[in-house]
């Protein structure tokens, strides 16, 4: 028994820096080597997937982008993955931000690369809004009129130039909202677009924000959720185009092991050590 | 030819570098990649603001297509900088009142139509279900524990500690779920340096 006390005690006092070391080894390692872990896909992700996959062809679909650079490893293979989806199912889709920083050039490459990927007109497949400040009046004004809001798209170009947004006045036009979003914006998505509009939407969000949105799901505001990398892994899954969300779930899964392992231990060490303190 | 990719990726992977070398112990590479996203985040927000919001915004419509209706929201805006100077900081107040009463009409109907009654709504539930029982008990007991003007004795009490753990279930499913997305974030900058810089997976 004192054996096993004295190695739990010596475990819970290990310099953390050895833990940060083995947390390290266990983000590189299986990337080198995958694992080749099966990834369960929850039916929040499936729902989502699939209000996408039943809209027509010719659709109108709002993607948004509005998360900041420091979520891109959990929201970007989101937007990769939803976006190469609609085009597949050739919807027609229209990308705003309502994020200052870092995301308005995250959207441009995402929107440029996947357009190329599938051949996509600008103007007529696909319109990039750009960013426009203060999201509160941005999502009440579009529900008039985009136009007031966005006169003109992220390239200057007066919207009524542009074929897509000659037909696209206001949300009464648009057959969805996919939203994918590091912070509150997703909230306002909900209770401003969805709730006094009546726009169907679903979101994509970091796995910090997740617990939060599934309250959504209950309400029936959202048909379907990404929750962080996993969810993003579990869309790349199911629309099959697989991506860096699913190359991430190797080290997530031996990561969170790794964390498990060490929380058990410590708890173990506390509780052995704890008569030996007094 | 100079490639600012590649000089670009380069400057990215020492930063994160000098940011993790903190887990080691402070040192003046991480207080350099900090002073360096300070600084780029606040000019980046200046260039931001200048190009859509005062230009895009403002000037752009005003001078270009008279939408004069505009100069009202722009003098609101040059009247906050009156709180510079101390003798007539009351004046941007105005443009306070007229932000905050704003904000207030909008919030209040977005909460309460987009947030509290959808939710209330969805408590009234089939209780003969386990899920759906267990949902209308968590709510109502939570609510109970933030019940603040009795003190929690007898049912009261019995039923305030079931809330707190409700609470704590709810507590840990965010905390697992922070883990989750800051590992996410570790092993995005660890694709970005296995991958983006030293090219050692395709």
């Amino acid at each position: 028994m004192n054996g096993f006390v004295k190695i739990f005690s010596k475990l819970k006092e290990i310099d953390r820096r050895y833990i940060y070391l083995f947390i390290a080894l266990a983000a590189v390692v299986p990337l080198i080597f995958p694992l080749g872990l099966p990834i369960g896909v929850t039916q929040e992700a499936k729902d989502l997937f699939n209000k996408v996959e039943s809209l027509k062809e010719g659709s109108v679909v709002i993607l948004t982008f509005d998360y900041y650079p420091s979520t891109l490893p959990e929201t970007e293979p989101m937007s990769y993955a939803a976006l190469r989806h609609m085009f597949r199912k050739k919807l027609k889709v229209i990308t705003l931000t309502t994020v200052p920083l870092g995301s308005l050039s995250v959207m441009e490459s995402v929107v440029k690369n996947v357009a190329r990927e599938y051949n996509k007109v600008y103007g007529e497949d696909y319109v990039n809004l750009g960013y426009k400040y203060g999201y509160q009046a941005v999502m009440l004004g579009m529900g008039r009129n985009i136009k007031d809001i966005f006169p003109y798209d992220n390239y200057d170009n007066p919207l009524d130039s542009l074929p897509l947004m000659q037909k696209v006045k206001n949300y009464d036009d648009v057959d969805f909202l996919f939203a994918v979003s590091d912070n509150a914006t997703v909230e306002y998505w909900v209770s401003i677009v969805n709730a006094q509009f009546g726009l169907s939407m679903g979101a994509g969000v970091t796995a910090v924000m997740a617990p939060r949105c599934y309250s959504f799901l209950q309400t029936k505001q959202m048909v379907g959720l990404l929750g962080g990398m996993k969810g993003a892994a579990e869309y790349e899954s199911l629309s099959e185009n697989y991506g860096w969300a699913t190359v991430g779930m190797g080290p997530q899964s031996i990561i969170h092991f790794l964390i498990i392992f060490f929380i058990i231990a410590g708890n173990i060490g506390y509780f052995a050590t704890k008569g030996k303190r007094r | 030819m100079i490639n600012f990719e590649f000089i670009g990726t380069y400057i990215a992977a020492f930063l994160t570098l000098a940011i993790y070398s903190f887990l080691y112990k402070d040192n003046p590479f991480y207080k350099l990649a900090e002073h360096i996203f300070a600084g780029i985040s606040a000019g980046y927000y200046v260039g931001l603001v200048w190009h859509s919001i005062i230009k895009q915004q403002l000037l752009n419509p005003l001078l270009q297509y008279h939408q004069y209706l505009l100069i009202i929201p722009g003098v609101l805006g040059l009247l906050m900088f009156t709180r510079f100077i101390p003798k007539i900081s009351w004046i941007s107040r105005i443009s306070l009142a007229f932000v905050i009463g704003n904000t207030a009409g909008i919030t209040l109907i977005q909460q309460l139509h987009g947030i509290v009654l959808p939710q209330i709504r969805c408590t009234f539930l089939d209780i003969t279900q386990i899920s759906e029982l267990v949902m209308v008990v968590g709510v109502v007991s939570t609510l109970i524990y933030f019940y603040f003007s009795k003190e929690h004795k007898g049912v009261l009490g019995f039923t305030a500690n079931l809330g707190i753990w409700f609470i704590m279930v709810a507590f840990g499913a965010s905390f697992g779920y922070t883990v989750m997305a800051r590992v996410s974030l570790l092993i995005g900058r660890a694709q970005f340096l296995m991958i983006d810089w030293l090219g050692l997976l395709k």
